[in-house]
């Protein structure tokens, strides 16, 4: 398969897996939502220094991985382009900050690579939480939700959208591509002379076909807000979900208690 | 007499560049028709189907659909009445299971959502793909595609259906379904189509079409064995007349 079939493959996947009968999945996706906003709100609050209150953070994406049944090995493969990203943050921190903040056994650690330790965290932290949050709410559920605390019609419209235009664009590409490769065989790759007519051709195809798509929605009584169907009851999980692990995570951001277990071995 | 469903009158139609597209052309149609709109590649077949859900409002004259005026104001009340079946199947389904994409136009009129639910499984089980309900979208063959697309217009309840080009891209077994499931539909049909087997099997009238205006209109007997009419137009007799 292509690398572009494989993203639009991909794509589906995580479709199929977010519309899963799932207990996580079926969670309303204004808790998640919330709660996903509150943890991220949470982690990138910590010190650049505070890599062991960091360390503690990584209990909530632990746990739902496995409360939900997700494979994160799935999940570090799906993020293999976005995680080299933001593992590069904070790559310049020991350059600038010399200073030594900490001893590990023997060996100083500078206040640079401590931050960029944290930074690192920080991110891959904040990405797995999305993750999370996409992987278990459908895109139309996470624009209800979005609706719900009166995000603009206009923006969540175009959020989903967009969403969908993604997989088009990428078809169109795939197809271009396909119909390239076809005629020049021997070629690796796209021959750079003929990027240009290809991502114009590409774009104005998609545009034809995003242009088809609203028009198709706009005959189906498409008015510019979002039906997803049934608004589900509120169950008690609904609330408890959020309260617990907002509660969790106050308590991991207030208390050392990495630190505080690492103690009772020591 | 039966009641007017569609009535063109004058209608006139150019691209933003000028070359025009439908000229003068005059056009009724009532509950019972089910007409086969016939022509050749660019004969202008596609563009008076779009001009008769209001794609497209640049034209000159006048459609009325069920004596209602086609205007923008009037545009949501007129697509309510009819359902449009899009070319290409990819530009008709976006959302992520058939099920969903086939509950769109209810959801969308307001309906209560056991309502939506009773239309949908109908929906499905007119055209057969009652099986296809939770299968994504990206997942389906062409023929499915096709059914799907009709689905998600059946579910509106369309008082009339416009289709364009039906019959591309599906195999016999699909083919035959296809012109099954609108035969049964027994309200007025539009059918774009240069498959002319395809109107044979499922229209009572034909209307063809070149350069924008209507050359002939009358019983799929009539103009569907005229080899020289349907010859002198770019077309050819259906094979099924052709006793080849």
């Amino acid at each position: 398969m292509s690398k572009i079939g494989q993203a639009i493959s991909e794509i589906q996947s995580l479709e199929t897996i977010s519309k899963e009968d799932r207990r996580v999945n079926r969670i309303h996706p204004l808790s998640k939502l919330i709660l996903t906003v509150f943890y991220i709100a949470v982690t990138v609050s910590f010190h650049k220094y505070d890599l062991p209150g960091l360390i503690g953070m990584a209990v909530y994406p632990a746990a739902v991985f496995m409360i939900a049944d997700l494979s994160f090995r799935e999940a570090l493969r799906r993020l293999r382009v976005v995680l080299p990203l933001v593992m590069v943050m904070g790559i310049l921190n020991p350059f600038f900050d010399r200073k030594i903040v900490l001893m590990v056994g023997a060996l100083p650690v500078s206040g640079g690579v401590l931050s960029m330790l944290t930074l690192m965290i920080k991110a891959v932290l904040t990405v797995l939480a999305g993750y999370l949050f996409i992987a278990t709410t459908p895109i139309e559920e996470i624009c209800r939700a979005l609706r719900i605390i009166h995000i603009p019609k206009t923006f969540v419209v175009v959020v989903l959208l967009i969403y969908r235009y993604i997989t088009v664009l990428l078809s169109e590409a795939r197809r271009i591509t396909q119909a390239y490769q076809l005629r020049a065989p021997g070629q690796k790759g796209v021959h750079y002379k003929v990027w240009g007519s290809l991502v114009g051709q590409m774009l104005l195809r998609s545009m034809d076909r995003a242009n088809d798509i609203y028009d198709s929605m706009q005959l189906r009584g498409f008015d510019g807000d979002l039906r997803t169907g049934e608004k589900k009851a509120l169950t008690p999980l609904d609330f408890l979900w959020p309260l617990l692990w907002g509660a969790v995570i106050v308590l991991l951001r207030i208390f050392p208690v990495v630190e505080l277990l690492g103690g009772l071995f020591v | 007499m039966s009641h007017i469903h569609i009535d063109v009158e004058n209608l006139n139609f150019s691209y933003e560049n000028g070359t025009p597209v439908l000229k003068n052309l005059s056009f009724r149609a009532s509950e019972n028709d089910s007409v086969g709109i016939i022509g050749a590649n660019g004969a202008g077949k596609s563009t008076f189907l779009k001009l008769l859900v209001g794609l497209n409002l640049n034209f000159t004259g006048s459609i009325r659909i069920e004596e209602i005026p086609l205007e923008k104001k009037t545009l949501a009340k007129i697509r309510e009445k009819i359902g449009y079946v899009f070319q290409d199947s990819d530009s008709q389904l976006f959302m992520t299971t058939v099920g969903e994409d086939v509950a769109f136009a209810p959801r969308n009129y307001g309906l209560p959502e056991e309502e939506v639910e009773k239309r949908v499984q109908e929906a499905l089980e007119k055209v057969h793909i009652t099986h296809l309900r939770d299968k994504s979208i990206f997942k389906l063959s062409g023929g499915e595609k096709k059914l799907a697309s009709l689905a998600t217009i059946l579910s509106m309840t369309p008082d009339m259906i416009l289709l364009d080009e039906p019959s591309v891209a599906l195999d016999p077994k699909n083919r035959r379904n296809l012109i099954h499931v609108l035969n049964e539909f027994e309200h007025l049909k539009l059918i774009a189509s240069h498959d002319l087997d395809f109107i044979w099997d499922t229209c009572n009238r034909v209307v063809l079409v070149n350069h924008g205006e209507i050359i002939a209109d009358g019983s799929p007997e009539e103009i569907l064995r005229d080899g020289e009419l349907l010859d002198a137009n770019g077309l050819e007799k259906p094979l099924s007349l052709t006793g080849r």
